[in-house]
C-alpha cells in the first residue's frame, strides 16, 4: 500500500538508475507448506485486518473458497480444488497471493514510472501514487494477482506486510497462521526448510512433494511445498510461468526500435531536405520573388 | 456538395476574400488566380483528424515510453495521460470515419498507380517523377489514407482492449499490446513525412490546408491531370 522505506532495486518505467541500494539485503521469503494447511482462513481475516481492508461479501460457488478470485480489496485466498487423481479424489487448498517475483512480470510491463518498486530485500511493492490504473500489470503477471480497485482506479496487491517486515516482524498472515504452515525469514532459509519438510514427505511416500520456486520467474519470495509438485496447475499455479513474451517484446524490442524509427523519421525527413531541397513550380518561385 | 449558391460579395465593398467565400462550399473550382482544392467541410474533417491525432500522440508517447515522459507535463501529468487518450482515441477514429467516407472514393488506386507500392515512391522523393497522368491524390497519397484507415481501425480495435484490460482474456491483451505498438510506430513514422510532405519539402501545398486554395503552377506540378480537368486547360506544359 505504502512505498517502505527501503532500498528499491528495480522500479517500473525506468531506463536506467533504478537501483537505490548501497547495502545488500538478504532476500526475504514467505514459505507456505501445502501439506499442513487446514483451510482455516486465519491468514484471509489477519490480512484484512492488519491491512484495514474491508469485510467483503463472500460468495457460495459450491467450495468452501471465501470468493472465486483474489480482490482489489482481498489479497489473501485460500483456494479450495477438488482433484481427481491416480490415488482417487484429493482435496487441496492453496493460499492464492502475489508470488513477489525475482523477475516481476507486473513491473516489466508498468508504463508508470515507480508505480511497482521491487526493494531490495525482494518484496514487489506498490506505490499507489504513482499508479495510473492502467491494468497493463495484470496482463503482465503470470499468476493472475494484481487487480482494478474501482474505488480508488489504482491497482492493488499483497504487499508481503512490508511494512510490518521493515520493522522485523513477520507478514500478518504467517502471524496468524495456527498450523505452522507458513513461515517468513530469508529465502534461503525458508528453502531449507522446504527442502527438510520434502525430504520427509518423501520418506512418508509422497514421492511427487516437490517445492515451487518457478525459475521462469527467476524464483518468488513466496515458496510453496506442494504434495503433488509434478502437478501444480492441480493448485491452480502455472506450470512454468513467465513474463508474458508480448511484455517482453514490448518493452525489449518495439520501444527501444520504435523510439529510434521516429528519431530516424525525423532526421530522414531533414536529410531529405538538405539533399533534395524543395519540390516547386518555376513560376511559383517567381511570384516569390516578385512578393513585395 | 452544397447545392445552394455561392455568394460571393464585392470584396471593395465587404472586405470579404472571393476565393475563401467559394472554398466555403466548393472544391476543385477556379476562382482567379488560384483553384480551391479542399472546401471548408473537408479541411474541417483533417483539421479534426489532425487535432485528436496530435492529442492521442502526445498523451499515448509518455504512457509508452519514459523517453517522451516529458508530454505528459502538457497535459497534468501521466494520470490525465491515460484517462484521456483513450477518449481522444475515440474521437480521433470517429472523424477519421468522416474523413474515409469523405475521400474514400477519390482514393481508390488506379491501375498505373499500383507501382507507388514499389520504386515509384522513392522515385517520387527524388523528384523524378514526370508522370502528367496524376489526378487529384497521387499514388503515395493513396496509399496514405489507406494505411491510415487501417490504422485507425486497428488502433482501435487493440486500444479497447487496452482500455479495459480485466474483460478480455490474456492472449488478446497482449495481442493488443503488440498490434497497438506495431500500427503506432508504423503511423507515427509516416506521419511525419505527411506534414514534412506538406510543408516544408512541397511549398504552396499547406495553404490547401488552411485557405482552402491552391496556385495553378501548384495545380499543374503536383496534380497534372486534375489541373487540366479542373481549368479545362489541355495545353501541355512549357
Amino acid at each position: 500500500m505504502k512505498q517502505a522505506n527501503l532500498e528499491i532495486r528495480r522500479s517500473s518505467a525506468s531506463l536506467i538508475g533504478e537501483s537505490t541500494s548501497q547495502r545488500r539485503k538478504a532476500v526475504v521469503a514467505k514459505f507456505i507448506d501445502t501439506t499442513t494447511c487446514i483451510g482455516c482462513k486465519a491468514c484471509e481475516v489477519a490480512c484484512q485486518e492488519w491491512n484495514d481492508l474491508p469485510t467483503l461479501d463472500t460468495a457460495r460457488f459450491g467450495t468452501y473458497q471465501t470468493m472465486p478470485t483474489l480482490h482489489a480489496e482481498y489479497w489473501n485466498l485460500i483456494k479450495f480444488a477438488e482433484v481427481e487423481g491416480a490415488a482417487g479424489l484429493t482435496w487441496l487448498m492453496r493460499k492464492d497471493n502475489c508470488m513477489h517475483c525475482d523477475e516481476p512480470g507486473c513491473l516489466e510491463a508498468c508504463p508508470a514510472p515507480g508505480a511497482i518498486v521491487q526493494y531490495e530485500n525482494g518484496i514487489v511493492d506498490v506505490n499507489p501514487e504513482a499508479c495510473i490504473g492502467c491494468g497493463y500489470c495484470e496482463t503482465g503477471c503470470p499468476f493472475d494477482v494484481p487487480r482494478f480497485s474501482e474505488r480508488t482506479s489504482k491497482m492493488s496487491k499483497c504487499t508481503l506486510c512490508v511494512d510490518r517486515v521493515t520493522v522485523g516482524v513477520e507478514p500478518a498472515c504467517v502471524k496468524a497462521c495456527p498450523t505452522g504452515c507458513l513461515h517468513f525469514g530469508n529465502k534461503d532459509d525458508m528453502l531449507a526448510l522446504g527442502a527438510r519438510r520434502i525430504e520427509q514427505l518423501h520418506e512418508n511416500g509422497h514421492t511427487e512433494a516437490a517445492m515451487y520456486d518457478p525459475p521462469g520467474v527467476g524464483g518468488t519470495s513466496v515458496v510453496t511445498v506442494l504434495m503433488h509438485g509434478d502437478h501444480p496447475e492441480w493448485y491452480g499455479l502455472p506450470k512454468d510461468p513467465h513474463v508474458p513474451h508480448a511484455v517482453i517484446a514490448w518493452k525489449k524490442l518495439l520501444r527501444p526500435l520504435g523510439t529510434v524509427a521516429i528519431f530516424a523519421a525525423v532526421a530522414g525527413a531533414f536529410a531529405h531536405y538538405l539533399r533534395y531541397g524543395r519540390k516547386q513550380a518555376p513560376e511559383e518561385s517567381d511570384q516569390r520573388r516578385n512578393e513585395p | 456538395m452544397s447545392t445552394r449558391p455561392v455568394t460571393i460579395t464585392d470584396q471593395a465593398v465587404t472586405g470579404a476574400d472571393p476565393a475563401v467565400q467559394v472554398a466555403s462550399r466548393v472544391e476543385d473550382v477556379v476562382v482567379g488566380d488560384e483553384i480551391v482544392r479542399y472546401r471548408y467541410s473537408t479541411r474541417v474533417t483533417h483539421w479534426s483528424v489532425a487535432f485528436f491525432f496530435i492529442v492521442c500522440l502526445l498523451t499515448g508517447m509518455p504512457i509508452w515510453t519514459p523517453v517522451f515522459g516529458w508530454m505528459a507535463h502538457l497535459f497534468g501529468g501521466l494520470h490525465v495521460c491515460r484517462w484521456l487518450h483513450p477518449w481522444a482515441g475515440l474521437a480521433f477514429f470517429a472523424s477519421s470515419l468522416v474523413m474515409i467516407a469523405q475521400w474514400w472514393r477519390k482514393m481508390i488506386l488506379e491501375k498505373s498507380e499500383r507501382s507507388w507500392v514499389g520504386p515509384r515512391l522513392f522515385q517520387y522523393m527524388r523528384y523524378e517523377d514526370h508522370d502528367q497522368n496524376v489526378g487529384k491524390f497521387n499514388g503515395g497519397q493513396k496509399l496514405f489514407f489507406w494505411a491510415a484507415a487501417v490504422g485507425a481501425l486497428g488502433l482501435l480495435v487493440s486500444g479497447v482492449v487496452l482500455w479495459f484490460p480485466p474483460q478480455f482474456q490474456q492472449w488478446v491483451r497482449e495481442t493488443a499490446i503488440l498490434l497497438h505498438d506495431v500500427t503506432f510506430i508504423g503511423f507515427a513514422v509516416a506521419i511525419v513525412f505527411h506534414i514534412y510532405l506538406g510543408t516544408a519539402a512541397e511549398p504552396g501545398t499547406f495553404r490547401a490546408m488552411t485557405r482552402g486554395t491552391v496556385t495553378k503552377p501548384w495545380a499543374r506540378l503536383h496534380h497534372p491531370r486534375w489541373y487540366r480537368e479542373v481549368t479545362r486547360d489541355n495545353s501541355r506544359p512549357r
